[in-house]
This record gives C-alpha cells, structure tokens and sequence, in this order.
C-alpha cells in the first residue's frame, strides 16, 4: 500500500501544473461570465450555459491527461525509474487511474464551489425544482460515482493503446489509435457474449435508487445489468492486460 | 553447471533493433564481489546488455540468470541501476527524489544518506532541475549506492561529466562498494583513469565480446594498461 501511495503522490504531485492552470482559468471564466450577468452585457440563459464550457472539456482533458501522463514518463526518460522498480505493474497503472480521479474531482469540487459562491440567487432559483437539498447531494453523489466508473474504463483503454503502441518499434501512433478502437469494439462483443450468463441479475430500479418519485409520481426507469456485468469484465480484463504488458514486455526508446 | 556463486550469467544474449543487431550471442559469467568494466565503443551494445539485464529491453534469445534467477520483479529488488540518461522527475527536490527511491527497496540504508550527500556536494533542499549535469549524475549514484542491493549496474556514470565530478563519483564507488556482499557493472566507452576500478574487464564491440578477463592477467598478458589495450582494440 506504501508504494502505491507512492506511485499515486507522484503522478498527483506531476499533474499540479496543469490542474492548477485549469482550475485558475475555470474560476477566472466564471467571474467573468458574473460580471457580465451583473453589468446586463450577457442574458443569463447564454451565461449559464457558458458555465457549463469548463465541464464540457473537461472528459477531453481527462482523455488527454491519462495519454500524458504516461506519453511524458518516455518523454522525459522517468520510464527508465519506472520500469525498474520492483512493484506490479497494476500498481503503476492503477496510480495513474487514481491520480486521474483525483484530479477530475477536484476540478469538479472548483466547478461547484465556483458555481455556489458566483451564481448564488441562480443556483437559489434552481433549487426551487428540486425537491431538496439531500435529494439533491444524493443524486449528485451517485451520478459522481458513475462519472468515475465510465472515466476508469476511458482511462483504461487509453492506457492500454499507448502501451502496445510502444510494443512496437514503427507507427506507433497509428497501432494505439487501432488499440483503442479494436479494444473498444472487443468489450462491447463481450458484453453481448456474456449477457446470458447474467440475465439471471435483476434489473436495477434507478427511479427508486435515485429517488425519482419525489421529482415527479410514475417515473419508472430500469437499467438491465446483464450485459453491463459481461462489458466490465472485459474493462477488467484490459487493466489486467495493460499491467501486465507494462511490467513484462514493454520497452524504454531503443 | 551451477551458477549460484555467480553475480550474473549470460548465454548467448541477442537483441535485434529495427535498424542494428545489438547484441549478437553474448556470453558472460561475473562472479560476485567484483567490479567489472564492460568497456567498448559508442553504439557497441554496453548500455542494451544492462537494460535486457535490468528488464528495461526484451532479449530476442539467450537466456539470463541473476543471483541464480531468472529475471523477475524480485531480481529487479536485487540490482541497483543507474542509466546514462536522466531519468530523475525534474520538479521533485533531492531529498523526494531520495525517499521515492527508499519506498521501493527494502535494502534501502537510510543511515547512508546523510554522508553520500555530503561527500557528493548535494544539498538535498535543492530541486533536481537546478542541478548541473555532474550533480544530477552524483545524485543517481547516490540513489543506487545508498542500497545494499548484491548487483549494482551503472550505464555510463562517467559520460559528459566534468572531471570534479567524475573524480568524486569513482571515489564513491571506491568508499561504498563492499566486496563481500556486492558486484558492480560499469559500462564506459572512455576508460582513461577509471581503470583503476576495475577488478575484471569485458570488452564488447559490435555485439560480440572481443576479449575479456581479471585485468591484473590482461596488463601482464599484453604488457600495457587497460586503457592502451581499450585504444588499440578499438582503434
């Protein structure tokens, strides 16, 4: 656990540059957008969307944070530290998941505090549609909880196609771009093969799990896990493929 | 044969680059407690002998055995490396660059720290960025010399670095490294008054080993230094 903690200390301690830079020009965007709500010079329809920009970008900038971040341990040579380390390779790669998660949350946390602290009567406004304030914490918490599952598996298949790209000696680019999109196009195969080995799971009540019935009477909304259960393990799979290609047959620059 | 009492054992060792054979069917058995020089041209296959040794290349044949094992994460516990390149994190200061390092290993020798720093000159308040190259260069020996790791390998410890440092990087080595429970690998393509390091030489060239053996035997043998015999093999 020490050495993961580590591993994660490092990669978060690299990426305070950028998340820095980001969180700065998402605070410096919403006070601006403010200013232009309280001088009259935007509608604010057109202001709260231009909120929304920064989260917009932000699964981009995750995508790309999680090719960088390994992309500039060959970069800078570290791989050289890395790769002689005597820690499995799911460690590293799961550091790096970790470091991304964190890094998503805390432009998250800069998005809502931003949003609560400048759009205050707004945000009073559009509490009036909700039926609370804990109903309205608990379905943000859950929808983050999601969020962090889908960007676990983009992070994964990313971390997967730089690694085989750098198995091999020409074309890198173009083999972890084909990785990227024949590991994709494998999981989802995998997911329709497997579905009948788990229709036996019950459908999950998301109206119940996210308390929908208070927002409106008769929402119904089901979510079949069977073929979600056979699409995870295929994303499984890959971070155990990733790591264990990591540590046995990837190579520094020749 | 048994090669338990063997730092290190290479047989027939090939690696193949795109463009170069690198390594054409090396041999080598290194017993332990010794320094050796693996001396040999720029481009002659020193530095992709100790990646496929450390793990850092694949071989494309040959087998390698390290303290009687396979290579493995367990045997990469066992070998310091320091790589000719720079492959410190720039942002970290000496000192995270010092406990990153000590979390990995468990025959990390904190108590060595504090005079390995003093003896290099290093401040370890300092950022690694700051550091000319000589001190980046100390700092990596410092991080594999403070382990009491049985193989120490180092890539070019000497290359681009100016004499101060280079004088107090051989007199580190000379001060930390204990014969009875370690073996050191120091590949150079200069070997001028380094030399003197060395307990046993390998001279490689173009993937081949040319001549190797206890380096007392070759200076009798040839009646010349190692340094001579390195300039009229590699002329």
């Amino acid at each position: 656990m020490k050495r993961f903690l580590r591993l994660l200390r490092k990669d978060l301690q690299a990426s305070l540059l950028p998340m820095g830079f980001l969180s700065g020009i998402t605070i410096i965007l919403m006070f601006l957008i403010r200013f232009k709500i309280s001088t009259g010079s935007w509608p604010v329809e057109a202001s709260l969307a231009a909120v929304a920009i920064p989260l917009v970008f932000l699964p981009l900038w995750l995508l790309w944070q999680s090719f960088q971040t390994l992309r500039s341990e060959w970069r800078e040579d570290t791989v050289y530290t890395l790769l002689v380390l005597p820690v499995p390779g799911w460690k590293v790669m799961l550091a790096k998941l970790s470091a991304i998660w964190v890094e998503y949350t805390g432009l998250l946390a800069v998005t809502v505090i931003g949003t609560l602290l400048f759009f205050a009567p707004l945000v009073q406004e559009a509490m009036q549609v909700v039926p609370s304030v804990a109903w309205l914490v608990r379905n943000g918490l859950l929808l983050y909880l999601v969020s962090l599952a889908t960007l676990a598996s983009v992070v994964i298949f990313v971390q997967l196609a730089f690694i085989v790209g750098k198995m091999v000696g020409r074309l890198q680019g173009l083999v972890a771009i084909w990785t990227l999109i024949l590991s994709g196009w494998l999981v989802d195969k995998l997911g329709v093969l497997l579905e009948p080995l788990f229709r036996w799971l019950p459908t999950l009540p998301v109206h119940r799990l996210f308390r929908l019935e208070e927002l409106r009477q008769g929402i119904v909304v089901e979510w079949n896990l069977a073929p979600e259960i056979g699409t995870w393990l295929g994303i499984l799979a890959m971070l155990v493929l990733t790591s264990y290609l990591f540590e046995h047959y990837v190579e520094v620059n020749g | 044969m048994n090669t338990t009492n063997h730092a290190l054992v290479v047989r027939d060792l090939k690696k193949k680059y795109p463009k170069v054979e690198a390594l054409k069917g090396v041999d080598l058995t290194l017993p332990q407690g010794e320094i050796w020089g693996l001396l040999g041209p720029n481009g002659s296959g020193k530095s992709t002998l100790l990646k496929c040794i450390i793990g850092l290349v694949n071989p494309d044949g040959g087998e390698i055995e390290i303290l009687g094992s396979a290579p493995s994460r367990q045997t990469k516990a066992q070998i310091a490396f320091v790589p000719e390149v720079e492959n410190l994190y720039r942002w970290m200061t000496i000192r995270q660059a010092i406990d990153f390092t000590a979390t990995f290993y468990d025959d990390w020798d904190e108590a060595r720290v504090p005079g390995l720093l003093q003896f290099m000159g290093l401040d370890a308040t300092k950022k690694v960025s700051s550091l000319s190259k000589g001190m980046r260069a100390r700092l990596k020996l410092i991080l594999a010399l403070a382990r009491k790791a049985p193989l120490i390998l180092l890539d070019e410890p000497f290359s681009g670095i100016d004499p101060a440092s280079r004088d107090r990087i051989v007199e580190g080595i000379v001060r930390q490294f204990k014969s009875e429970e370690q073996t050191m690998v120091i590949s150079t393509h200069a070997v001028g008054d380094t030399e003197q390091l060395f307990d046993a030489v390998v001279f490689l060239d173009e993937g081949t080993i040319n001549l190797q053996g206890n380096a007392e035997d070759l200076r009798r043998q040839y009646g010349k230094s190692i340094n001579d015999l390195f300039k009229e093999v590699f002329a």
